[in-house]
């Protein structure tokens, strides 16, 4: 097979891998944002605050990893759900910038209580997925896949199957659907909608924590590795911001972008591309590839 | 408690200065700023210094965010621009300081202008995050352009000079730095009495309705841009003439973030709050290590387990603000005001 | 409800500006005893390098312990002032200003390279000694650096004692580097690559990797393709070295994984696991676990630890403090008041001085480096790092 051609399709096989994870912490942004209207910027710190829960539980407390997953979600959990309460729930009414910065002081926050319970230095996670390599048959030749990258695009895809029948089926998740359509409608018809508002902020926290053991599966985890939100913001901006389907195709697409600027330009280059390509995006399709509309009437 | 007032124009009625005790304070508060560099420490020159630089930057944050109504997080960047402007010209063409720092302005004004134009179309939040495209791609040229911003090792340059005399000490900056505050301040105090800042304020209010008044919604949200960035980009200038060497690591979005921050601490739309919240963000950490140095002599580990509480510490103060106090320090400033003019009566 | 919060928010506020009182601004110059030598310090302790600076200021404290146990400097207490910078160069230069202002120091420790760079010109000025965590290649340049010294070879020193090694170990070998898109990760690089050169060393590829991306996946793919024999990691503390090498593993690249200071740190190679086993990497000092090292520097810094293992962040400031102190002993000596320009003459002459076991070799400092190295082999099941080399003098 011509190389070129297969550098092309193990390259973008591992941009999509990638991509999966955007897409993950994205639906963790998106959820919030349909439902309450709040931009999370601290979505990579709620990724941080996961994976350190993971790592408290199963590396320090020394439980089975299983075990240390399901607890480190639900503690996740139970952190958004208690800024909703005491926090968010306090802001409603105010503008949605006030909200926005209320979030990035709330990062800076969790940065800090971070560095005191677990100190800076990096860390690696306790190992808990396969390390047999894929590859993939391609006629003649083979693309190489990294086991990690494969895993979690493999559990990613499972979250994701799950977040769709949670949305389409369920009671939950059809009021979760009514309140991001229209507030005032959602209260007539019974919804409680500071219910759906803690619901969304605990789906969403728990979302943004397994995506965040799964990233620190990959590259460990340190205080400072936050900054991985900023790379989910700009998927989620070029998804739309109130669209699931947004968050996974802009994940998918802003991960296969990276891996292309990384195989054709120099992987410096790679974070640059993508906002350039947000930028000319948001000129043409200023809500995003699929977020709504805003009608502005006086 | 004061008694009525005289006002019978609209001008008096839009003067900075309306009764002579005010003109008598801002008297005393000239003589304190010219005063302060005799009796202050190296230390707080350099404070002064610093805190000159970011009520300049903050001012044109505040021009943009608090008084047209668009947030941006790439502010920093366009200090960076200035910065490298201003490096480039003193070490290339040799020009003085008080040329290179207004083409700091007029460059970043530019990119500004530049970064401003999706603005147009991308509203609100999707805009104040494309702004973080801004920051990124700035800084990504100022890491890969050698020939003008020294790639990653950054630039050095020579002491500002005046009639052959280096100034080399932030003492001797505050002399650049804070007269330009003071004009940066000045100047965006009237020009929130001019057409154009009634034409920003407007645009905040509702950008359709300022439509439909007949303002011209593109020339103003450009011109806020250009405005801001040319404001970051003199702070970033001033700023290059104090530490003399800049690296693109020195612009970051942590730096765009702390000036959102400050004019939020100080409180939106209004002058003051951007010099409070400048002067306010500076210190608070200087202060908190200050204290935690203290305890030093009693608690040996008092700096490394206190420092992480300084990263809390400006979550807490950008949360607490906005949950208790959403127009901020300059809200405090005219309550405590309000009390000592009507008493002895109380509110 | 609301007044009552806007109270708290006041109390705090003024407890804030009360804490600090009294501050430097009634404070001019604080008293200080004759009997003792202040030593600034201005280390990372926030922000992405704060573990570096936080063993550091260990490092720093024990440093002080011992030497007072033994007489101090000429019968002279050393006191350290420690002050946090979060590893940004704006608040490390307001740290110096005021400590500077408060106490007469003949020695100040900075942060960063960022920082080293800005502060030169004050320093001159004032005239003090400077070193710091930084081992940049442009600050080991007596010349425009001329009261800067730093604790072990430069950067791009570091990464010609890798090469050396490799062409040693195999004529022509293919070599591939990797290394982060910051000023750290790019300082040896283009001097590194014209080195490789010389040597006759083939290099198939490079690696440049934005600061904080998880992701190596695409950049795996490409050096895979390349087949390197050595890799070296430049700009790294652990993120994303573990994975490189694990997936490295996985596509089967049989490639020898080499590093810089930072990332040689036995400490961060156990954090990496067993992929890191038989990692070389050069350090500047014995790794405070290492068998057969004696010396009453080491003894004492076991001892002090209680046998708790220490990164070489830790022995960095201890290096720095040791060297600079000496400068001072041998200035007072002397009789010479201890400005930059006499101590930094004072520890150009530092020959041959033993450094009680922190360096296994005798160091003489001629201009602003230490310039000695030593490659060592991790074997993390034994949990040591062995050295595979001799100490090795840096070419310039």
């Amino acid at each position: 097979m011509n190389p070129a051609i297969l550098d092309f399709i193990e390259f973008s096989l591992a941009g999509l891998c990638v991509g999966a994870l955007y897409a993950l912490t994205g639906i963790g942004f998106v959820v919030v944002y349909k439902a309450t209207r709040i931009i999370n910027f601290a979505i990579g710190e709620f990724m941080m605050i996961g994976a350190y829960f993971f790592f408290g539980l199963a590396a320090q407390a020394e439980l089975p990893n299983w075990a240390a997953i399901i607890l480190a979600l639900i503690a996740a959990g139970t952190v958004g759900g208690f800024l909703e309460r005491f926090i968010f729930r306090r802001l409603i009414g105010e503008s949605a910038i006030s909200v926005f910065m209320v979030t990035i002081g709330l990062a800076s926050i969790m940065v800090g209580l971070v560095e005191i319970a677990w100190t800076a230095d990096p860390r690696s996670l306790p190992t808990f997925l396969p390390d047999q390599p894929f590859f993939v048959p391609l006629g003649s030749a083979e693309a190489f896949l990294a086991s990690k990258n494969g895993w979690s695009f493999i559990i990613v895809a499972a979250i994701m199957a799950a977040f769709i029948t949670v949305f389409r089926f369920w009671r939950g998740g059809i009021a979760l659907r009514a309140t991001a359509a229209d507030q005032q409608a959602a209260y007539s018809v019974g919804i409680n909608v500071p219910g759906v508002f803690s619901f969304a902020w605990i789906l969403g926290a728990t979302t943004a924590a397994a995506a965040g053991i799964l990233v620190g599966s990959i590259s460990g985890i340190s205080s400072a590795m936050g900054a991985i939100g900023l790379s989910v913001i700009v998927v989620v901006i070029l998804g739309g911001l109130d669209s699931l389907a947004g968050a996974l195709v802009g994940g998918l697409l802003i991960g296969w972008l990276e891996a292309m600027a990384s195989l054709y330009i120099g992987g410096e280059y790679k974070q640059v591309a993508t906002f350039v390509i947000l930028l000319l995006v948001l000129v043409v399709k200023p809500y995003g590839l699929f977020g709504t509309h805003d009608i502005e009437r006086l | 408690m004061r008694i009525g007032s005289a006002r019978q124009t609209y001008a008096a009625d839009e003067a900075i200065f309306k009764t002579n005790v005010q003109r008598l304070w801002f008297a005393a508060l000239a003589v304190a700023l010219v005063l302060l560099p005799f009796v202050a420490s190296d230390y707080w020159q350099l404070l002064a210094c610093l805190i000159a630089v970011n009520v300049i930057a903050a001012m044109g944050l505040m021009i943009l965010t608090g008084f047209t109504g668009l947030v941006s997080l790439g502010h920093a960047a366009f200090m960076g621009v200035g910065a490298y402007t201003a490096a480039y010209l003193s070490n290339h063409v040799a020009l003085p300081f008080w040329l290179t720092i207004p083409a700091g302005g007029f460059v970043a004004a530019a990119v500004g202008a530049i970064f401003g134009i999706p603005s147009l179309r991308v509203k609100g939040l999707y805009l104040a995050l494309t702004t973080i495209a801004a920051s990124f791609i700035l800084q990504s040229i100022f890491f890969n352009w050698p020939a003008v911003t020294g790639g990653a090792r950054g630039l050095s340059i020579e002491p500002a000079s005046i009639f052959g005399h280096a100034l080399v000490t932030p003492g001797a900056i505050y002399w650049i730095a804070m007269p330009i505050a003071a004009l940066s301040v000045w100047w965006a105090r009237n020009l929130l009495r001019t057409r154009v800042g009634r034409a920003f304020i407007a645009i905040r209010d509702r950008d359709i309705s300022a439509e439909l008044l007949g303002i011209d919604l593109l020339r103003y949200k450009l011109m806020s841009f250009a405005l801001a960035s040319f404001y970051a980009g003199m702070a970033g200038a001033v700023w290059v003439y104090l530490f003399r060497v800049i690296t693109p690591e020195s612009f970051r979005l942590l730096e765009s973030i702390f000036f959102v921050a400050a004019i939020i601490v100080g409180g939106l739309g209004s002058v003051r709050g951007a010099i409070f919240g400048a002067i306010f963000m500076t210190l608070v950490p200087e202060f908190l290590k200050i204290g935690a140095s203290d305890l030093a002599p009693y608690w040996p580990d008092a700096v490394k387990l206190l420092s992480p509480v300084r990263t809390i510490v400006f979550g807490a103060l950008i949360v607490g603000f906005l949950m208790f106090e959403p127009l901020g320090l300059n809200e405090i400033w005219q309550r405590t005001r309000r009390r000592f003019a009507l008493w002895p009566f109380r509110t | 409800m609301r007044s009552d919060r806007r109270k708290i928010l006041a109390g705090l506020g003024a407890g804030a500006v009360a804490s600090t009182f009294p501050a430097p601004w009634v404070r001019g110059l604080r008293a200080q005893e004759a009997s003792e030598i202040p030593v600034a310090i201005a280390s990372p302790m926030t922000g992405v390098f704060a573990f570096a600076g936080i063993e550091g200021t260990d490092g720093a404290n024990h440093f002080a312990q011992y030497l007072n146990e033994r007489g101090g400097i000429a019968g002279r207490k050393l006191r350290l002032i420690v002050e946090d910078t979060g590893y940004q160069v704006p608040q490390a230069v307001a740290v110096f200003n005021r400590l500077v202002a408060e106490y007469k120091v003949p020695l100040f420790l900075g942060d960063s390279t960022g920082f080293q760079k800005t502060i030169n010109e004050e320093v001159n000025r004032r005239g003090l000694l400077l070193a710091g965590a930084s081992f940049s290649s442009e600050i080991d340049d007596p010349k425009k650096y001329p009261l800067q010294y730093m604790p072990g070879p430069s950067y791009s020193a570091q990464v010609g004692m890798l090469l050396k090694h490799i062409a040693a170990t195999k004529k022509g070998a293919r070599i591939a580097f990797v290394h982060s898109d910051t000023e750290f990760g790019r300082d040896p690089i283009a001097k590194s690559e014209a080195y490789a050169k010389t040597l006759g060393l083939e290099q198939v590829e490079k690696i440049v990797t934005p600061p904080g991306s998880f992701d190596v996946s695409s950049e795996v793919l490409k050096i895979r393709r390349a087949r390197p024999e050595f890799t070296i990691f430049h700009g790294y503390v652990m993120a994303p070295i573990p994975e490189f090498m694990k997936q490295m593993k996985e596509a089967r690249v049989e490639t020898q994984f080499m590093g810089t200071f930072y990332s040689s740190d036995l400490g961060i190679l156990q954090k990496m696991g067993d992929v890191a086993d038989g990692y070389l990497g050069v350090n500047a000092y014995n790794y405070v676990n290492q068998e057969g090292v004696n010396g009453p520097a080491m003894e004492f810094i076991k001892k002090a630890n209680g046998g708790k293992y220490r990164t070489n962040s830790y022995l960095q400031p201890w290096t720095n403090l040791t060297l600079g102190t000496e400068a001072m002993r041998r200035c007072l000596e002397a009789g010479k008041e201890m400005t930059g320009a006499n101590l930094k003459a004072a520890l150009n002459t530092i020959k041959d001085y033993d450094m009680g076991g922190v360096i296994g070799v005798p160091i003489s400092i001629p201009g602003n480096s230490l310039g000695v190295g030593r490659i060592f082999r991790a074997n993390l099941k034994a949990g040591k790092m062995e050295p595979v080399s001799e100490w090795i003098k840096a070419e310039a």
